[in-house]
């Protein structure tokens, strides 16, 4: 186990360092971009080794304890904002936004204990991997979707206008938050879809309203919710960047917080 | 900050590009403007789309109310869909953007489909309990059960023969596999035999049958009553090892009028938490029966007289519960869910393919 955390906190620190790189050129006005990259696809590298002798010596993916869970939602998250960060070319500047708020995800990895839990026989099937999937690029589209979100928040708060000024104006940052949150509908609409054969497969019934399947339908609702408000009301771009922070709240507390705050986390454990 | 949700916005269509030609007006004897304009303003307004993100809001608001009040589940839930969905029927027939977005009008029409669906499922579901000792046959009695009030399926012409299971214990009593082997006839008479277990229901009928972690031990009788005919049976005792320590059941003989009262009694460890191990028999065990105030101790092969019949120990089986789900909806919403999906990416595909992501 010593070997898998070393070669993590190797990840760590790479991707810690990315996001320092990425806040420096803003401030300064550079585009250190093949540094930042460099650097989270390195993080990301030993990241999967490390997960993967992990799964070697535990026999089970990153699906159980706290520890996993967050470790593979950084991955995945880092996956995707590497993957938008690579083929947008002209967003790039958001990873000083969305590599710090990382860093919440990272610290709180940190201190969680990387102790084995128990594999329920209801997770041997591939739908686990599906469900979870299609969760993952849920969450990674609205990251990615966060961090537009956030610059037209500071450039509306009057934060940082000229080192921001290498993004696109604000239009054009809302109209492709609007398609992440549009991937995010698609992906979350197939999360739960996959969730309820699952749930059909190994509990007997799609859907019963434990507390993970309520707030994943209310995570559901706020995306149904922005990207309808922002076609009823035609909001400004602030305001509809509010509405994404918002959503990932709700996704965030859903994803991190309802299976840990809840007495009958999603059966599966049982 | 709020516009007026009108007009075209970049590449997004309005909702209300429709709003701009008047509604056929008819004039009146005494000067009111009526039919023709009344249903039609009555649809348009219904058909609102600011109305839609405040149902879509209200429906939010009456899940989290459903969820905190467990006994108000169901109003909380149904009425706000009940209004989208007349607000999205209203919409369909009234909205122009649903005639131009085809994909988007399918994407919404299969809601509605999904709606109707759910409900109808929730009108003729099923849902229960029933355990089935191994050797013997589900005889279409469940031991607890809810269904809907159209519910009309014949489960008591659903029989399977439960032949025997396992069940994989890790250290820490944490359970592992579930494997059941079950038998049943078709409408020819041809058996059938399948492991079911965890993933895989026996699915009879429409009817599935899903093991569950409620298993434990039974007693098995042979009744020879003073009048009538000899017969089998058995007494589940409460499921193990959740109820290690209390394995025992009162129960009365068919027809007799003497409750007997048996109690398990065995001393080695069937499941050892320190390692590996699997649900089985104890290999010694008595069994205690009590009747009235007399106490005796079984072996299989012993038996007792009751004032009305013979009671033979036949020896100790096994049984598992099984969780029973009837719901002919299900692949009708797997479906309409495909539909759905793919009409939403076809909308949003078309919708961004217009312009490149990195423009
Ligand atoms: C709660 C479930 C619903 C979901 C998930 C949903 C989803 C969507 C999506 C993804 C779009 C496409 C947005 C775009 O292309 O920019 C859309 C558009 C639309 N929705 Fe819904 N919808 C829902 C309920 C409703 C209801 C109840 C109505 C009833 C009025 C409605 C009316 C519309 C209209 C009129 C449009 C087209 C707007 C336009 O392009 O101008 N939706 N909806």
């Amino acid at each position: 186990m010593e070997r898998e955390l070393q070669i993590l906190w190797t990840a760590v620190a790479a991707y810690v360092l990315a996001g320092i790189i990425a806040v420096i050129g803003v401030v300064l006005g550079k585009r250190p971009e093949r540094a930042v990259l460099g650097l989270t696809l390195t993080g990301l590298a030993l990241q999967t080794v490390s997960m993967g002798l992990r799964w070697e010596r535990l026999g089970h993916g990153p699906f159980i304890t706290m520890f996993e869970i967050l470790c593979s939602n950084i991955w995945s998250l880092m996956c995707a904002y590497t993957f938008a960060y690579w083929r947008i070319p002209r967003i790039r500047a958001t990873a000083a936004i969305v590599l710090p708020l990382m860093f919440i995800m990272l610290g709180w990895l940190m201190v969680t204990h990387p102790g084995e839990g128990h594999y329920p026989p209801t997770y041997n099937t591939p739908w686990l991997f599906i469900h979870i999937g299609l969760g993952k690029v849920f969450l990674g589209a609205v990251l990615v979707a966060v961090g537009l979100s956030c610059v037209i928040l500071m450039r509306q708060a009057g934060i940082g206008i000229t080192r921001l000024q290498q993004l696109p104006p604000n239009p054009q940052l809302d109209e492709l938050a609007f398609r992440c949150m549009a991937i995010g509908l698609i992906f979350h609409t197939l999360m739960l879809i996959a969730g309820a054969i699952w749930a059909q497969d190994a509990w007997g019934r799609y859907w019963a309203w434990d507390p993970l399947e309520t707030w994943a339908f209310i995570t559901w609702l706020t995306v149904a919710f922005t990207i309808h408000a922002r076609l009823a009301y035609r909001l400004t771009p602030p305001m509809h960047a509010g509405l994404i922070l918002a959503v990932f709240v709700t996704a965030f507390l859903t994803f991190f917080g309802v299976p840990f705050i809840s007495a009958t986390p999603h059966q599966g454990a049982v | 900050m709020i516009g007026d949700g009108a007009r075209e916005r970049g590449n997004l269509t309005s909702a209300w590009d429709s709003r701009g030609q008047s509604p056929r007006r008819t004039k009146c004897d005494d000067g009111e403007t009526r039919s023709g304009l009344y249903p039609v303003k009555f649809l348009r307004t219904l058909a609102s789309l600011r109305l839609t993100l405040w149902l879509i809001a209200l429906l939010g608001a009456g899940t989290a109310f459903a969820y905190l009040r467990e006994g108000a589940r169901t109003w909380p839930l149904v009425a706000p869909l009940l209004l989208l969905a007349l607000n999205l029927l209203a919409a369909v027939a009234t909205n122009g953007v649903f005639r131009r977005q085809i994909a988007l009008l399918v994407f919404h029409l299969s809601l509605i489909v999904l709606l109707l669906l759910v409900a109808a499922g929730r009108l003729t579901y099923l849902n229960g309990h029933a355990g089935v000792t191994v050797g013997t046959a589900f005889d279409g009695v469940l031991a607890a059960s809810e269904r809907g009030p159209w519910h009309t399926g014949e489960l008591s012409k659903v029989s399977f023969v439960n032949k025997g299971f396992t069940i994989d214990y890790a250290p820490g009593l944490q359970r592992g596999a579930t494997r059941n082997h079950v038998a049943w006839a078709d409408m020819q008479g041809h058996w059938h035999e399948a492991e079911i277990g965890d993933q895989d229901p026996l699915i009879l009928e429409n009817y599935r049958f899903y093991t569950t972690f409620n298993k434990g031990f039974a007693p098995t009788f042979r009744w020879l009553p003073k009048a009538g005919e000899a017969m089998y049976g058995s007494v589940q005792l409460p499921p193990y090892p959740g109820n290690q320590y209390s394995q025992a059941a009162e129960w009365t003989p068919p027809d007799s009028s003497v409750p007997v009262w048996v109690m398990l009694d065995f001393d080695e460890t069937v499941l050892d938490p320190e390692r590996h191990s699997s649900f089985r028999l104890p290999e010694r065990y008595k069994l205690i029966v009590r009747i009235g105030s007399t106490r005796h101790e079984m072996q299989p092969g012993d038996s007792i007289e009751l004032p009305d019949g013979r009671l033979e120990f036949d020896g100790l089986r096994s049984w598992m519960g099984y969780r029973v789900f009837y719901d002919w909806t299900l692949p009708w919403l797997l479906a309409a869910c495909i539909v759905a999906i793919a009409s939403l990416g076809v909308h949003f595909w078309q919708k961004f393919a217009v312009k490149p992501w990195d423009a």
